[in-house]
């Protein structure tokens, strides 16, 4: 649902198929965000960029020219040269190693979705806002194969199954006050089962919402 | 004897009795020389010359060499007071020997002048010699030349300082000569192939200097007889003269030599020689360093070194590179290919290369089976290339077309599903639709990625490892010692050991880790896949291992699975990557 008193967030849509390109625009201007560009390719990407002044760009990993890692390339190098500018990219695969790159490029501003992600609009678009907010959102796959990486007797075995559930949603970019919708739980309960979760990893409590992702996801990958 | 024999024979009687003949006119006539070494030489060219004919026949060295032999002797007989022998002797026994000779350095051992610059300086040097003899038969008067009791009847036009004034401007327009002649043998030393060197060496250091004692005689007197010094030299140049058919023979002796070391290789020969050897062994045999040796593909216009690798047989060439190609055949077909130094001779090549016969024929045969085993090789590396070049192009083609459309499809259906005002029970069909349709693309997901993974293309083998280990149902720590691209095949080849070794882990291994050690050494790739399960792993259960071994040997790596029964299973493969 658009947030009236916000102004639209601008997009910028990249993607070398027009078919899914369009649709995407439709759905995304259905849902009170503004697409003020569309590109075919890395190249043309950075054009429109540099005109549209976009507050999101969505872009696939697999574009021409290469038609190999484009995408991701041209994230990187938009948040570096724009680093007002969010950056969700959309993947066929998603692979942890390219996620977490993307994070330790830049921990804000960023997005690594499974590209059939945006069939569920209105999980889509709450993550295109969160990006827009300064925040990430990384695909629950992603996570989910960090955790089972860690087998039955690692460290998180220490978590409970609720702590468990909310590490996962943390990871995959979800603040607090999301946690609790999600979970029905009331916001004293969420903190406080996060609190008992950095306690047990022995990580900083004082991230913020922002930060704690790459924290986590460092941490469950190197656990 | 045949009949080319016996005219030999007559040919030398008839030498030997001019030789013995001159000589005895000489004794008679009191001529002030060493009558024994004077003869020996003579015959000695004469021995020479002959054996030469008969080893020989049709090269100009023999008949040259018993020229030379005879000339001499015209001064002998001219002592006989006799009308025109006298003239002869003066003129051409004392003069044409130098030309023959000058002929005989530089035409060794082939009978041919080789450039234009050898037939020029020969040329030059006839020319002088035809011309002082014909000064000489115009003006020679014997009474001036200290026999004035000599009845000789006179030369058309009889002067005594015309005589001496010709033939020391003759003497000294020789020195120029032999300059040029030491020039032409250096010449021909620098183009010479080491073998030829060694041939010829003794031959050009005694014409030298043989060459070089004329050139000081002739400073010395014009008229040999009358200078005790002279006279030494010229003795001197009789004794070396001696010695020049000595070092022609002792040149055929060598490749008798040489025959007795085809001997020698027939006994070498009689054991396992390691691939490579025979050609060292025909190397030393004919003293030929450079020799190569290659052997025919069986029905094939193509040659093959001792270790299967092809090799273009050089073509006929001339100049300093040019070598000689011998084909070996038997029964019509060939076998080997001898390539050796034009300057080895061809007999005994040949000898050599029928003494060695069963080993090249041995050889040949495993050159054949190693040539195939690499054409196998090479053909199934290319089979297997082409499959993972279809693999990444189905891969290609599902992720940019039915994927594509897959997801577009999902965006079309959520559409409609957001949209207000449709009945429930349509609402309940688009969601029962949706469902299927993810479900439909997560499976055409694991399919493309099964078929060929992308992320091996776009970020190369650690960071596919590392993908595979991620996705793997148990822990899989991932070691890599290096984040370099390596060729496509070997990063192919090495992911499908870790993915099957992984997959066959999770289904047999009951093991609760995993671990992957990618390494690289000295241009070696080191794929080890380790499991703490039960082990016992068995190579025939199913083609895993086996298509695994295939792919594997296919970019010239090797594969090793150590399995105890529960000691965990060790996978090992090691692929060369040259980069």
């Amino acid at each position: 649902m658009p947030d009236p008193p916000a102004p639209a967030i601008r997009v910028v849509l990249a993607d070398d198929s027009v078919l899914f390109r369009e649709g995407l625009a439709r759905v995304l201007a259905d849902n009170g965000f503004l697409v003020v560009g569309q590109a075919a390719d890395a190249e043309a990407l950075h054009a429109v960029v540099g005109q549209a002044e976009p507050d999101v760009v969505v872009t696939d990993i697999r574009m021409p020219p290469t038609n190999s890692n484009d995408g991701l390339l041209a994230a990187q190098r938009i948040r570096a040269e724009h680093p007002g500018v969010g950056v969700l990219v959309l993947s066929q695969y998603v692979e942890t190693r390219q996620a977490i790159r993307l994070l330790q490029h830049a921990p804000q501003r960023v997005g690594y979705l499974l590209k059939d992600r945006v069939s569920d609009i209105a999980e889509f678009a709450e993550a295109l806002r969160r990006i827009a907010r300064g925040g990430s959102a990384i695909d629950p796959d992603v996570v989910a194969q960090l955790l089972r990486g860690q087998g039955e007797d690692g460290v998180l075995a220490a978590l409970t199954g609720r702590e468990r559930d909310i590490l996962a949603l943390i990871a995959e970019g979800r603040s607090n006050h999301a946690i609790c919708e999600r979970l029905f739980l009331s916001p004293k309960t969420v903190e406080t089962h996060v609190g008992s979760i950095f306690t047990k990893l022995g990580l900083l409590p004082a991230a913020d919402d922002h930060r704690r992702v790459l924290a986590v996801l460092m941490y469950i990958r190197n656990a | 004897m045949t009949r080319r024999r016996w005219w030999l024979l007559a040919l030398g009687v008839v030498c030997v009795a001019w030789v013995l003949g001159g000589e005895w006119v000489s004794i008679h006539r009191g001529v002030p020389e060493n009558h024994f070494i004077d003869a020996l030489g003579g015959l000695a060219f004469l021995a020479g010359g002959l054996i030469a004919l008969d080893r020989r026949p049709g090269n100009a060295i023999g008949p040259l060499m018993i020229a030379f032999g005879m000339v001499g002797y015209f001064g002998n007989w001219g002592n006989l007071n006799l009308p025109v022998l006298p003239l002869l002797g003066v003129s051409i026994g004392q003069w044409a020997g130098a030309p023959i000779l000058a002929q005989i350095a530089l035409s060794y051992p082939t009978g041919r002048l080789r450039t234009t610059f050898d037939r020029v300086v020969v040329g030059l040097i006839y020319a002088g010699a035809i011309g002082i003899c014909v000064v000489i038969l115009l003006v020679f008067d014997p009474r001036s030349a200290g026999c004035p009791a000599c009845a000789w009847e006179p030369a058309p036009f009889p002067s005594g300082p015309a005589y001496l004034a010709a033939t020391s401007f003759y003497q000294r327009g020789g020195a120029v000569l032999a300059l040029l002649f030491f020039l032409a043998v250096w010449l021909r030393f620098r183009r010479a192939t080491p073998a030829e060197r060694r041939d010829l060496t003794p031959l050009w250091v005694a014409v030298c200097v043989i060459a070089l004692s004329y050139l000081v005689g002739a400073f010395a007197s014009p008229s040999p007889l009358a200078d005790p010094f002279a006279y030494l030299m010229w003795e001197l140049q009789s004794l070396l003269q001696i010695s020049l058919p000595v070092i022609f023979v002792w040149g055929l002796l060598s490749a008798r030599l040489a025959r007795s070391a085809v001997g020698d290789l027939v006994v070498e020969l009689d054991r396992p020689l390691p691939p490579g050897e025979l050609q060292a062994s025909l190397s030393r045999t004919l003293r030929d360093p450079s020799l190569e040796l290659l052997y025919a593909r069986d029905g094939q216009d193509r040659w093959v070194n001792a270790r299967g690798q092809p090799e273009p047989l050089p073509g006929p060439g001339a100049g300093p590179g040019a070598r000689t190609v011998m084909v070996v055949e038997r029964d019509g077909r060939p076998l080997a290919a001898l390539i050796h130094d034009p300057a080895l001779d061809r007999g005994l090549v040949r000898a050599a290369a029928a003494a060695a016969g069963m080993a090249i024929e041995n050889e040949r045969l495993h050159a054949e089976v190693r040539a195939q085993l690499e054409e196998a090789r090479a053909s199934r590396q290319r089979i297997v290339e082409a499959g993972d070049r279809e693999r990444r192009r189905v891969e290609r083609n599902l992720h940019d077309g039915a994927q594509q459309r897959l997801a577009t499809l999902a965006l079309s259906l959520a559409m409609i599903r957001d949209r207000d005002g449709a009945d429930p029970a349509m609402a309940a069909s688009l969601a029962r639709a949706s469902a299927e349709l993810r479900q439909a693309i997560d499976e055409l997901r694991e399919l493309a990625r099964g078929i060929h993974p992308a992320i091996l293309t776009e970020e190369g083998l650690p960071a596919a490892v590392e993908s595979l280990a991620d996705r793997s149902s148990l822990p899989v720590g991932v070691v890599s010692d290096f984040d370099a691209r390596l060729p496509e095949p070997v990063e192919t080849a090495a992911y499908f050991v870790v993915s099957e070794s992984l997959a066959n882990i999770t289904k047999h291994a009951h093991a609760s880790r995993a671990r992957v050690e990618l390494s690289r050494c000295n241009g070696t790739l080191r794929v080890e896949v380790r499991d703490d399960g039960v082990g016992g792993a068995d190579a025939a259960r199913g083609s895993g291992l086996l298509g695994l071994a295939d792919r594997v040997a296919a970019v010239r790596g090797s594969i090793r699975v150590e399995t105890p029964p529960g000691g965990g299973t060790r996978v090992l493969a090691e692929i060369p990557c040259n980069a």
